[in-house]
């Protein structure tokens, strides 16, 4: 396989183009020899030269025979439906490029302005260089994703078994066990694993009330404006959540 | 990440044994040897005609400069026609031909543009989750982690409506294009076919240069 891209075009270099065609023309007949022993199925290929007026063809003589008869006995409407020449078939790639390439930018664009969004949360970015367009994508990803964040929250606690959200269990667990004295290895029954957990979530979001209020400097509790500032993005905060929240 | 497609397999030259692959295989294939055959023609001016059965026994064709053509070509055994009148005929479908290949090259360069544009989309999403918590994929997230994120994509939504309104009413002065450059604002305007902003860069490391910048964590 070349490393070199080859220029879709005619090759005005004659020996480059003989040596391009002995290649390639073998390359073309070993695929249609897969193609039709992995598939099972009739089928046969002519190809002529410049250089030659003599045909190269494959399988053999007879068997082309054989194909074309086989053609022949399908009606004209059936062979044209799926017949194509360069025209037709370039049209065909061009579109379904066209089509794959918008697919990707619609992908492309999703990932920016959840990158943005991302930045923005780490005041690492500035709003006021955004066109409205920008803005408009950013605060319907912030809407999304306020979406997704209720669901699964919904989910987690009604979840008592802790199945959604990963390592939220052991967490509950830790909870549990500095708050009833219960270690996490203990077991209790199903049932009550429930009530219990659902009265730690409870107490957990008061103590998560209180855990952000130790996080937010309280002169910025209002979120008005640009002023809002957190501590920089650290992960591990000091505290008595630090280890069971933010390992 | 999921991994789509097994990626490259050596394949044995025997017929496939499970039906659905055989059929994959074959549309893939097929299309692929269209490809070839049509790249063949365009290099080396090569006339050709390819004749496929489908496993549900329905035919394929590609053929250049048309399948008949070249079956009638190689039955009768006659030499190509060689009249003054075919030759016009066959400038004229070669520059159309030629057009094609030009616009199909265009639009496969473009579609390589962004499939590298994603991927380092997808590396800096990565890259960030390592730092920043909140960048995690949001099952990930412990309860009160998605609190705290809650309150403050609320926080930033407000401050984006208040943005909007500004602009709306043109009180934070012009906004800004960008064709490139790494500094400044990270949403470079660039307008392109699909009405994107293909360009949009995004100074992740740039501490320094975006002072102004408040966040919520």
């Amino acid at each position: 396989m070349t490393r070199k891209k080859v220029k879709l075009a005619y090759i005005y270099n004659d020996s480059a183009r003989r040596a391009t065609y002995k290649k390639r023309k073998k390359g073309l007949m070993k695929k249609v020899s897969e193609l039709s022993t992995l598939c099972g199925v009739d089928a046969c290929a002519i190809v002529y030269s410049p250089y030659d007026s003599q045909p190269e063809v494959w399988p053999s003589p007879p068997g082309v025979q054989r194909v074309l008869d086989r053609f022949r006995t399908v009606p004209q409407m059936e062979q044209m439906k799926k017949m194509v020449n360069q025209d037709s078939f370039l049209r065909q790639r061009i579109t379904k490029t066209c089509d794959h390439l918008k697919k990707q930018r619609k992908d492309n664009r999703e990932k920016e302005v959840t990158q943005a969004m991302f930045q923005c949360l780490g005041g690492r970015v500035s709003l006021g260089n955004l066109l409205m367009m920008d803005l408009n994508d950013l605060g319907w990803m912030v809407d999304h994703s306020l979406r997704d964040i209720n669901k699964n929250m919904a989910e987690t606690l009604n979840d008592g078994s802790g199945m959604s959200g990963a390592s939220h269990a052991s967490q509950l667990e830790a909870v549990l066990a500095a708050t009833t004295g219960a270690g996490p290895s203990s077991a209790p029954e199903p049932s009550q694993m429930l009530a219990d957990n659902f009265e730690v979530n409870a107490d957990d979001m008061q103590r998560q009330q209180w855990f952000m209020e130790m996080m937010t400097p309280q002169e910025h509790m209002g979120f008005g404006g640009d002023d809002m500032v957190l501590p920089p993005g650290d992960n591990n905060q000091n505290g008595p959540w630090s280890n069971s929240f933010f390992p | 990440m999921v991994r789509k497609s097994r990626g490259r397999q050596k394949v044995e030259m025997v017929k496939m044994s499970k039906e659905s692959n055989l059929q994959v295989t074959f549309s893939k294939r097929r299309s692929g040897l269209f490809k070839k055959a049509s790249e063949l023609s365009t290099l080396c001016g090569a006339e050709i005609a390819i004749i496929v059965f489908s496993p549900g026994n329905k035919v394929f064709s590609f053929g250049h400069p048309g399948v008949e053509a070249v079956i009638d070509r190689y039955i009768t055994r006659n030499p190509p026609q060689n009249s003054g009148t075919m030759h016009l005929i066959e400038a004229h479908r070669n520059a159309t031909v030629r057009e094609l290949n030009m616009q199909l090259t265009q639009v496969v360069s473009q579609s390589e543009i962004e499939k590298k544009r994603g991927e380092e989309l997808s590396q800096m999403r990565k890259a960030g989750q390592s730092q920043c918590w909140w960048e995690a994929p949001i099952e990930e997230l412990t309860l009160p982690q998605m609190e705290q994120l809650k309150v403050s994509l609320e926080g930033l939504k407000k401050n984006v409506t208040k943005q909007a309104q500004k602009l709306l009413i043109g009180n934070s002065g012009p906004p800004q294009f960008f064709a490139s450059s790494s500094s400044g604002g990270f949403f470079p305007y660039d307008r392109k076919a699909g009405g994107f902003n293909p360009n949009m860069v995004l100074p992740q490391y740039d501490y320094n240069n975006l002072g102004y910048g408040r966040g919520f964590f």
